[in-house]
C-alpha cells in the first residue's frame, strides 16, 4: 500500500501540477533578466532590470513600508490574537460562541472591501468622522497614514493568530496546566510559566504567517496608501506600469522576483515551524473536562474590549460600505435622509461589464470552486499514501504558489495567456481567471484535501486491498466516498475565497473576465465611487451567504 | 515528613456533572504515613474523588480537610483554590512540562514557594537523587523512558513535602513488565520517606501491594473499605468478592439456612456455603469462591461436584483448567486428569453465598 507505484493518470497529475506552477513562475524568472519584454525580438539577457529598480528611491521607500506595515501588524496581531484565543478558550468570558462566529469574519471579507469601508467611514469625509466632527469640532483621526495602515492591517489579521493560538491552547493537554495548579502556581503564573511558553511555537508560526501577509498586502494599501503617496511593495509594482507610460514588463519581474525572494524563505520557515509547532501537542494527558478560569468583575472589562475590537474591525466598515451604497454622494453639511438612493445599483445593473462580473464571481465561486475542489482533490490522491519521489515532489511544489501574491500570479498568467499558442484564445475567457484563482489558492486547498484525508485509517484502505481491490479501485470505492463531506466543506471554503479574492484577476481584467474583486480595483482607480460601494456590497453579501451556509451545516471555517 | 495532626478526613462528598451525580456521599480518612488506594472500575468516580480533594473539581457538598486546615467546606462556603491548597499530585500522564529540564520540573514548586537558590538546588538534587534520577537533571521530558518520566513526576509532587500525596493511576503508563518492578519501588519509597498517600487505581493487585487500606467505590459510593487482606478474604457483598480476586459464580437457589451457613442448590448439584447478607429458603443466590480455593478431588465426597474437563490453559507457574458443570463453567488451578470426568471441591468455609442484588 505504501510502496512507490507509477501510474498513468497519477504522472499525468503531477505533471500538470507542476507545469500550471513552474511556467508561470519561469516565465516571470526569466522576464527579470531581460532589458525588454520577452516578445519584444530584441530582447536580450540583462540585469539592467534590476539595475534600475535598485536605483530607483520609491522601490527602497516601498520595500521599508512593506516591512515597517508587516512589522506593525505583527506587533498588533500577536498579542492582541493571543490574548483573544486565550479568553475565549481558557476562561468564562461571556457570549463565547457568538464571538467565535464573530472573530473569522475579517478573514473572509476582501481586504479592498475592508479598505474602501474604512475610507467612507472613516476618511476625511466619511461617515463616523463627520459624526465625530460635530462632536468634538474636529476628525480625531487620520486613516490614510502610514501607521493608521498598520494598525487597520494589524487588527484585520487578528483573526490569523486567534486560530493558530487557539488551536495550540485546545490542544494543549489539561494535565500540564493542572500540575502547575497543584504544586502551587495561581492562573497566572500558569498562563505565563506554562501555557504561554508551550504555545510558544504556534505564536512563532503565526508571527511569521502575519508578517508574511503583511509583506504581500495589496488591497489595504492600495486603497488608503494612495491618498497620501505610501508605496509598498504591491503597489509600487501595480504603479510601475503608469510610471513609465509603457508596459516595463521586464521591471515589474525584477520586482516580482525581489518579492518572491522574501515570501518564499518566509513560506519554507511557516513549514518548518508547524512540523516544529506539533513537538509539545504530542505529550497528551486524559481528556479531562477543562474548569474554565472565572474573571469575576473582569468579565465585562475583557468583554468590552473585544466587542471594540469586533466594532473597530467589521462594523464600522461594513457598515459604512452599505451607508455610501445607498446614498449619491456624502460630505459636510448633507443630511442622510437627502440622498438616500438605490440609483447606485441602477448604476451596477446598467453596465454590462459590472453584470458580466456578478455572474463571473458567481460561477467562478460555484462551478469553479467545484472543479478547483475536484482539481485538488486529484493532486491529494496521487500523494496519498504515497512515499518517496512523487510524494515529496508534490509536496514541496504546491507549497510554491503560496509564495506567490495574487497580484503576480495573475501578471504571470496573463503572459502566459497572451503569448503561448493554443491557449491563447482563451485569454478572453474567465478560464484564465478561474486557472489563476485555483493555482494561486493551491496550498490553501490543498491543506483542507489533506486534512480530510487524514482523517480516514489506512485499515480502511488496507482491508480493501487485502479484499482484492486495486489501488484505483480502493480510491473510487473507499477514500473518495469517506472524504465526500470533506470535500463538500471544502467547495464551500473555496467558494468563499473566490468570492473575496481581487488581486489575482486585477492583471487578467478584460472583456468576459470581469470579477467583482478585480472590477472594485478598477473601478476605484477610476474614482467611481458609487459603484464600488454598491459592488462592494454585493460582494459582502455573496461571501454572507457561504458563511451563513457553512455556519448551518457546521462547517469548520478553518484548516 | 509529616506531623501528626495532618491527617486528610473528607466527609460527605457529593459531586455532579449537570444532573449526573458522580459522587454519592463519599468519606474516608487518611492518618499520617498512611497508603489508602481508591479501586474501582472506570465511572466509579475514583479519580474525581482524587480530583476534589485536590481542588480540580467542584463538589457540591461535604467537607475536606487535612489536620486543621479545611480544604473545602459546602456548609462554610470554604473552597481553596487548587494552589492554595499545599498537596502533590503525580498524574496518570505524567503531565511533565515539556518546554522545561528535569531539573526545573522539580525545582518549579520550590520556585512558587520563594525558596532561596541554594536551598532548591539542595532539595531538587536531594529528591532526584532519592528517586535515582541524579543524573538526568538537565535533561528534556521527552529524552526520558516511561519509568525515568514517572520518577520525575514523583519527585515534583514531593520536593516541597506536601502533607499527602495524590497519585492517579500512577503505574498505568508503564507496560506490564515495567509495572510490577515500579509497584515494588513505589510501595519500598513510600515507607521509606514515609509518605501519606491516596492511590488511584482499577487494578486489585496494584492495590492491596501497594496500600495499607483499600476504598472500593461503585458508582460514586464506598461499597467496602478496610485492609487488604480484610477486603480479599472478608467481602461483603458480592461486588467486593468479585472484584478482588479471581473467582467461580454459581447461580443458584437457597435450599435450607442453619446458623449463618446456606445450602444452595442448581441444576443437579447442592453446596454448602458461608452466608453472607440475608438469605431465606426459596430465595435466589449467588455462591462465589476463589478459584484458588477451588480443589480437584478424587473421588465424590462433601461439597463436591462431578463435572467434565473441556480445556487447560499452560499459565508458566501453574496450570489452569476449564470445567462443564451442566450450563456453569468452573476454573480452578492444578493438574486434572485427561480422561474428561472430574470431582471438584469447594470448601464449605471458603464459598460465600450471596443474595441476589434486586435488578442485578
Amino acid at each position: 500500500m505504501t510502496a512507490r507505484s507509477f501510474s498513468i493518470p497519477r504522472t499525468a497529475v503531477v505533471a500538470i501540477t507542476a507545469l500550471v506552477i513552474f511556467m508561470p513562475l519561469g516565465l516571470i524568472f526569466w522576464q527579470s533578466f531581460l532589458n525588454a519584454p520577452f516578445f519584444n525580438p530584441a530582447h536580450r539577457f540583462s540585469l539592467a532590470a534590476y539595475a534600475f529598480i535598485f536605483e530607483d528611491a520609491d522601490f527602497w521607500s516601498a520595500f521599508a513600508n512593506s516591512i515597517v506595515i508587516a512589522a506593525g501588524m505583527v506587533l498588533i496581531a500577536l498579542p492582541l490574537g493571543a490574548a483573544l484565543a486565550f479568553l475565549l478558550t481558557r476562561t468564562d468570558l461571556p457570549a463565547q460562541r457568538t464571538i467565535e462566529v464573530l472573530v473569522l469574519i475579517p478573514v473572509f471579507v476582501s481586504p479592498m472591501v475592508l479598505a474602501f469601508g474604512y475610507v467612507v467611514a472613516m476618511g476625511p469625509v466619511g461617515f463616523y468622522s463627520l459624526w465625530a466632527k460635530d462632536l468634538v469640532g474636529d476628525v480625531p483621526w487620520n486613516v490614510y497614514s502610514l501607521a493608521s495602515i498598520a494598525v487597520i492591517a494589524g487588527l484585520t489579521h487578528v483573526p490569523h493568530v486567534y486560530l493558530y493560538s487557539s488551536a495550540a491552547l485546545k490542544s494543549l493537554g489539561s494535565d500540564v496546566e493542572e500540575a502547575a495548579r497543584v504544586v502551587g502556581a495561581n492562573p497566572l503564573q500558569v498562563a505565563l510559566n506554562v501555557s504561554l511558553p508551550m504555545t510558544m511555537p504556534a505564536l512563532f508560526y503565526a508571527a511569521v504567517l502575519v508578517f508574511f501577509l503583511g509583506f504581500e498586502l495589496f488591497g489595504l494599501p492600495l486603497v488608503l496608501g494612495d491618498p497620501e503617496g505610501h508605496l509598498v511593495l504591491s503597489t509600487y509594482l501595480y504603479k510601475l506600469t503608469n510610471k513609465l507610460g509603457t508596459p516595463s514588463y521586464h521591471l515589474m519581474a525584477a520586482v516580482a522576483v525581489c518579492i518572491v525572494a522574501v515570501t518564499f524563505p518566509l513560506v519554507l520557515l511557516q513549514r518548518w515551524l508547524l512540523k516544529s509547532a506539533g513537538k509539545y501537542v504530542s505529550v497528551k494527558g486524559k481528556a479531562t473536562r477543562q474548569k474554565l478560569l472565572p474573571l469575576g468583575a473582569w468579565k465585562w472589562v475583557a468583554l468590552a474590549i473585544v466587542a471594540l475590537w469586533l466594532i473597530f474591525t467589521i462594523v464600522v466598515p461594513i457598515s459604512g460600505i452599505a451607508l455610501r451604497a445607498f446614498v449619491e454622494q456624502w460630505g459636510e453639511g448633507i443630511k442622510l435622509a437627502d440622498v438616500v438612493t438605490l440609483d447606485n445599483f441602477r448604476g451596477v445593473f446598467d453596465q454590462s461589464d459590472q453584470v458580466r462580473a456578478i455572474i463571473n464571481t458567481l460561477l467562478i465561486g460555484t462551478i469553479g470552486g467545484g472543479l478547483a475542489v475536484a482539481c485538488y482533490t486529484a493532486i491529494g490522491l496521487a500523494g496519498h499514501r504515497q512515499q518517496g519521489g512523487v510524494a515529496k515532489i508534490l509536496d514541496y511544489i504546491v507549497l510554491i504558489p503560496r509564495a506567490i501574491p495574487g497580484l503576480l500570479a495573475g501578471l504571470a498568467f496573463l503572459w502566459i495567456f497572451l503569448f503561448v499558442p493554443g491557449v491563447k484564445e482563451l485569454r478572453n475567457s474567465i478560464f484564465s481567471v478561474w486557472l489563476a484563482y485555483t493555482v494561486v489558492w493551491l496550498a490553501y486547498g490543498m491543506r483542507l484535501i489533506s486534512g480530510a484525508l487524514l482523517q480516514i485509517g489506512p485499515e480502511l484502505e488496507e482491508s480493501a486491498r487485502t479484499a482484492g481491490a486495486s489501488s484505483a479501485r480502493v480510491l473510487k470505492d473507499v477514500t473518495v466516498p469517506l472524504i465526500r463531506f470533506g470535500l463538500l466543506a471544502s467547495w464551500l471554503l473555496v467558494f468563499m475565497i473566490f468570492e473575496r479574492e481581487y488581486s489575482t484577476g486585477v492583471y487578467l481584467l478584460g472583456q468576459g473576465t470581469e470579477v467583482i474583486g478585480s472590477m472594485l480595483v478598477s473601478l476605484w482607480g477610476a474614482g467611481a465611487i458609487d459603484q464600488v460601494a454598491a459592488l462592494s456590497l454585493i460582494n459582502i453579501a455573496l461571501v454572507a451567504v457561504g458563511l451563513a451556509v457553512a455556519l448551518r451545516f457546521g462547517v469548520r471555517l478553518h484548516e | 515528613m509529616n506531623k501528626p495532626a495532618n491527617k486528610l478526613v473528607v466527609e460527605g462528598l457529593h459531586l455532579k456533572y449537570g444532573d449526573n451525580s458522580i459522587l454519592k456521599g463519599v468519606s474516608l480518612t487518611l492518618n499520617p504515613g498512611e497508603v489508602v488506594a481508591l479501586l474501582g472500575a472506570s465511572g466509579s468516580g475514583k479519580t474525581t474523588l482524587l480530583r476534589a480533594v485536590a481542588g480540580l473539581e467542584q463538589p457540591s457538598e461535604g467537607r475536606i480537610a487535612i489536620g486543621e486546615a479545611v480544604l473545602y467546606d459546602a456548609a462554610a462556603g470554604v473552597d481553596l483554590p487548587v494552589e492554595k491548597r499545599n498537596l502533590g499530585l503525580v498524574f496518570q500522564s505524567y503531565a511533565l512540562w515539556p518546554h522545561r529540564t528535569v531539573f526545573e520540573n522539580v525545582a518549579y514548586g520550590l520556585r512558587l514557594r520563594a525558596t532561596s537558590g541554594d536551598d532548591i538546588e539542595r532539595r531538587v538534587n536531594d529528591a532526584l537523587s532519592n528517586l535515582g534520577l541524579g543524573a538526568l537533571a538537565k535533561r528534556l521530558p521527552h529524552q526520558l523512558s516511561g519509568g525515568q518520566q514517572q520518577r520525575v513526576a514523583i519527585a515534583r509532587a514531593l520536593v516541597y513535602n506536601p502533607p499527602v500525596v495524590l497519585m492517579d493511576e500512577p503505574l498505568s503508563n508503564l507496560d506490564a513488565k515495567l509495572r510490577e518492578e515500579a509497584r515494588a519501588w513505589l510501595r519500598e519509597l513510600i515507607v521509606r520517606l514515609h509518605i501519606s498517600a491516596l492511590v488511584v487505581t482499577h487494578d486489585q493487585t496494584e492495590a492491596m501491594a501497594m496500600s495499607d487500606r483499600i476504598l472500593l467505590l461503585n458508582f460514586g459510593k464506598i461499597e467496602q473499605q478496610g485492609t487488604p487482606e480484610e477486603m480479599y478474604d472478608r467481602p461483603q457483598t458480592q461486588f467486593t468478592a468479585e472484584f478482588m480476586g479471581s473467582n467461580n459464580q454459581l447461580p443458584g437457589k437457597v435450599a435450607q439456612v442453619v446458623d449463618g451457613r446456606a445450602m444452595l442448590e442448581g441444576d443437579g448439584w447442592r453446596l454448602w456455603g458461608v452466608a453472607r447478607g440475608e438469605l431465606k429458603t426459596g430465595d435466589a443466590a449467588t455462591g462465589v469462591i476463589r478459584l484458588e480455593r477451588t480443589r480437584i478431588a478424587q473421588g465424590a465426597g462433601e461439597n463436591r461436584v462431578r463435572t467434565e474437563l473441556i480445556t487447560d490453559m499452560f499459565l508458566g507457574d501453574r496450570r489452569e483448567n476449564l470445567f462443564k458443570l451442566g450450563a456453569l463453567r468452573l476454573r480452578c488451578y492444578g493438574e486434572a486428569s485427561a480422561d474428561g470426568a472430574c470431582w471438584l471441591e469447594l470448601p464449605r468455609d471458603d464459598l460465600w453465598i450471596f443474595p441476589q442484588v434486586s435488578g442485578a
